[in-house]
């Protein structure tokens, strides 16, 4: 009885039959195959966990097999299952299943439908062996691997060339933050001797190691992090790996894959502890990251680009709350997250599949009264992500800004920003809502005709994830996960202020539904006026602050200029095939000067003979 | 110098004469012609030898040489001939189609 | 030996000739030297007391290959460019062939050379103990040359009528 392979291998088995036989077994055994194993998983993981809070809290291992032995270094491949593992999985296969049976009525129409659902099976895969994995090289497989996922899926459609070039624009920033994860884990073992998760986090449970530069390995695995989830300097390829199919957006992009910083921080909270500068930087980084795109989220057209942006400010409350020490509060936030913004993505998909295709929000309103359903939960899941209570939202964000303001590592200062932006999300939030929804409508005459909801299996599953948007707050989570992850001291001086806080939490999320109903509730016109007076600041954040635009100028141009002048021309054409064609030259012109001997010209034969007469005689004289 | 040696002398300046003619002249009868040259060079200095040497299988020497200098004559002019039939011309640059 | 002026003469005439070959225009005068150089050769092997030789090289050089030579230069009277354009592109290539081959020759002669008599005791050079001698000692050089004779008519046959054969 090994759960947890099979708990990984059921996806793994679902993406081999799918990849190999789905095309000719048709459609509804790819949905049987592909929504049951992951189901399956599912209920797997369920017995998993009741079985670990039966034993409370012991955690689970299963060692597979010993994957390399060099030296006598080993390497095994193993799983590992206690709280915060329970906590991922039941995340990774309940929502991951969800949005396969949404995609099951997405995706019905498409003729890539095997090689899809092929894809997010191995996508599961991948990341359960990265949630799962008893040693952090394991876990690195899984975090390459839904790297590689994340690419295939962004690129479903690869015949647009736009589209396959941001799955390979998601897959280049990911590695390149991967190298940070490499060295990190490098430092580690040489430190340690070990990658195995338990015995990491045994040893620094009893203080830092001394022959160890945490800080330094703290910092690099966090530079991995930041590709994986988005943050800054890191963040550009979530806003363009919207341009693949939107469940994959929402089960990558939102809920699970963007989440494996966050979760290794967490899992290695050891490490963080010992490490006060990088947490600092860490809470820095986190916070100006959900500052930065709340406000190029304000601006944004597309509904998915603002939802993208929205997931960027997110994760980093996450990063914000891992940075002050409030390592359960972050994964806390990361389980109603992946609630509402499944919800929000998935129900973004079922406008867009409604409106025939058509993804700016100036050409959407009154669709509230045509599809209610959509309707309904995207107004749920928007209350949600608000921080309205009794939502999910509410509980996870507010831990999270207590922890910036009282907790050690905190400040007031931090709090004060992350205020903000909460009010900022709120804005954006609603302004999303009223425009797709509630404003009178915009939408291009033939569009209007063909708005139709959703089939049941699409919007029975946003009804689902609207249900657990708003009951999922009321589950302690953070108490569930104190043995593991300890809540963070706080300043004896600051405890009173908790209540207050709470209040201008709802506060701001009211302040910022008001201000979206003012400015928008009318359709687009008003705010169009407002951008009018500053349409610099307009342009600077529709275009994201231009970071794109820096990279491809300091990074990528000086690197293609490299490899055109340099590594091709110089080395590939000149060296290389310089020497093979000069090569070839060589011959070519011998043989021509060789060949002129036997041109069929006989007296010249006759007197190269006689040449050879001579140096015959010459011989014979020679010792005279 | 005695008569042998002169004799041989002949015999040298015959040959290379001849074989000079060999490659300088531009006529094919004539190309023919010096290489009858180089034979008879040859004859010249294989009679000189048997006289010296008083010796009967020289002279036999001497004679099947002749022999089959005719014959080759015989088979060399026919050759000759059909050159110039398709080439028309005894030029012997021009009987060479090779791309050199 | 006594007629060392002769042979100094013949010499000459060979030599002469051979010369005139190199340098003259028309083949008929080219053929017109070789055959002056062949009996000049004649004079010398006669001179020599290779009389059967001397013989059978005017019967069988001159009148038979050189008379045949000249009825082929008289039938292919081409006025093409080898006739205007005597010489060759390797004239220069060849005369220093002709040039080092002499010289090395030449040296070998002048320093390898062994003087001594003539002839031990007078051979007999005349028809009959020639033919007797051929005929005896060497009747398979005989025999085989007859071959070569007939092979040589053959082929003679076959080159100049399988083309016409088949063309005709």
């Amino acid at each position: 009885m090994l759960p947890l392979t099979a708990i990984v291998l059921l996806p793994l088995i679902g993406f081999l039959v799918n990849g190999l036989a789905g095309r000719r077994l048709g459609h509804r055994f790819v949905s049987i195959i592909g929504c049951g194993l992951p189901l399956l998983a599912f209920a797997v993981a369920v017995h998993c966990c009741l079985d670990l809070t039966a034993s409370l809290g012991a955690a689970r291992v299963e060692n597979l097999y010993t994957w390399a032995d060099v030296d006598g270094h080993q390497f095994a491949i193993g799983f590992w299952f206690d709280r915060l593992s329970a906590v991922m999985t039941l995340i990774v296969t309940g929502v991951g299943s969800a949005i396969h049976v949404y995609s099951t009525g997405y995706m019905k129409d498409d003729p890539g439908y095997a090689r899809y659902f092929a894809y997010l099976n191995l996508f599961l895969f991948f990341m359960l062996l990265l949630v799962l994995g008893r040693s952090l090289l394991v876990c690195f497989v899984g975090w390459e691997g839904v790297g590689l996922a994340s690419y295939l899926l962004i690129g479903f459609w690869f015949e647009d060339p736009d589209k396959a070039r941001a799955g390979k624009k998601a897959f280049i920033t990911n590695r390149v933050g991967d190298a940070g994860f490499l060295l990190g884990m490098f430092l580690l073992y040489h430190g340690l001797g070990t990658l195995d998760l338990d015995h990491v986090q045994a040893v620094f449970a009893a203080g830092a190691p001394a022959a160890l530069s945490g800080e330094l390995i703290a910092l690099l695995l966090f530079i991995g992090a930041t590709g994986k989830s988005a943050q800054i300097p890191l963040h550009v390829w979530l806003p363009d790996a919207m341009a693949g199919p939107t469940p994959v957006s929402a089960l990558i992009h939102a809920a699970t894959m963007v989440t494996a910083g966050v979760y290794l921080i967490a899992r290695l909270h050891g490490i963080y502890e010992h490490a006060p500068l990088t947490s600092e930087l860490i809470a820095a980084i986190g916070l100006l990251t959900a500052l930065i795109a709340a406000t190029v989220a304000v601006v944004q057209t597309d509904i998915k680009k603002v939802l993208a942006w929205s997931t960027i400010s997110q994760l980093g409350y996450m990063f914000l709350a891992l940075g002050v020490g409030a390592y359960g509060a972050a994964v806390f936030h990361l389980y109603t997250h992946a609630f509402f913004k499944a919800c929000l993505f998935l129900g973004a998909g079922s406008v867009i599949h409604a409106l025939g295709g058509e993804q700016d929000i100036r050409r959407m309103g009154g669709l509230a009264r045509r599809i209610p359903v959509t309707f309904a939960t995207f107004a749920i899941a928007t209350a949600a992500i608000a921080g309205l209570p009794p939502l999910a939202g509410f509980f996870s964000k507010d831990e999270i800004l207590w922890y910036a303001f009282a907790s050690e590592r905190g400040a007031p200062l931090l709090w004060a920003v992350a205020a903000a932006t909460a009010a900022l999300s709120a804005f954006y939030m609603f302004r999303l809502l009223w425009l797709t929804f509630l404003t009178p409508s915009r939408m291009a005459a033939q569009t209007a005709e063909h708005v139709h909801e959703s089939p049941p299996a699409m919007t029975g599953v946003l009804v689902l994830l609207a249900a657990f948007s708003v009951v999922a707050g009321f589950v302690a989570l953070p108490q569930f996960l104190e043995p593991l992850l300890p809540v963070p001291a706080i300043h004896a001086a600051l405890a009173g202020y908790q209540t207050p806080l709470l209040c201008a939490s709802v506060a701001l999320a009211l302040a910022g539904l008001a201000a979206a109903v003012l400015v928008y509730g009318r359709g687009p016109a008003r705010a169009e006026r407002l951008a009018a007076h500053f349409p610099a600041l307009h342009r600077l954040l529709s275009g994201g602050y231009y970071v794109d635009e820096f990279y491809a100028l300091t990074v990528t141009r000086p690197i293609l200029w490299l490899a055109a002048r340099v590594f091709l021309r110089g080395g590939d054409q000149r060296l290389i095939d310089g020497t093979l064609n000069g090569l070839a030259a060589l011959f070519q012109r011998a043989a021509g000067r060789l060949s002129r001997v036997q041109a069929g010209a006989l007296q010249l034969y006759v007197l190269l003979a006689g040449l050879g007469i001579a140096a015959c005689v010459a011989w014979a004289l020679h010792d005279v | 110098m005695d008569s042998t040696q002169l004799l041989l002398a002949l015999s040298i300046a015959l040959f290379v004469l001849g074989l000079t003619g060999v490659i300088i002249r531009r006529n094919a009868l004539v190309m023919l012609m010096c290489m009858e040259l180089m034979v008879n060079a040859v004859v010249l200095s294989l009679v000189t030898f048997a006289a010296r040497m008083a010796s009967a299988s020289g002279a036999v020497l001497a004679l099947l040489i002749f022999v089959v200098a005719a014959a080759e004559i015989a088979i060399a002019i026919p050759i000759v001939l059909l050159l110039v039939r398709q080439r028309r011309t005894l030029d012997v640059g021009a009987y060479s189609s090779l791309k050199g | 030996m006594t007629q060392m002026p002769a042979l100094y003469g013949f010499c000459a005439a060979a030599l002469g000739g051979a010369v005139a070959m190199l340098i003259a225009r028309h083949p008929m005068r080219v053929a017109l030297a070789l055959i002056a150089t062949m009996l000049s050769l004649a004079g010398i092997y006669a001179l020599l007391g290779v009389h059967v030789i001397a013989v059978f090289q005017v019967l069988i050089y001159v009148g038979a290959v050189m008379v045949f030579m000249v009825y082929v230069i008289m039938l292919l009277d081409i006025r093409d460019p080898s006739f205007l354009e005597r010489y060759s592109r390797l004239l220069v290539p060849g005369v220093l062939l002709g040039a080092l081959l002499a010289a090395g020759l030449g040296y070998a002669l002048a320093h390898r050379y062994v003087a001594a008599p003539l002839y031990a005791a007078r051979a007999d050079f005349r028809v009959q103990p020639f033919s007797a001698e051929f005929l005896r000692t060497y009747w398979l050089h005989f025999e085989l040359t007859s071959v070569l004779l007939i092979v040589a008519v053959v082929a003679a046959i076959a080159v100049i009528q399988g083309r016409g054969g088949r063309n005709g």
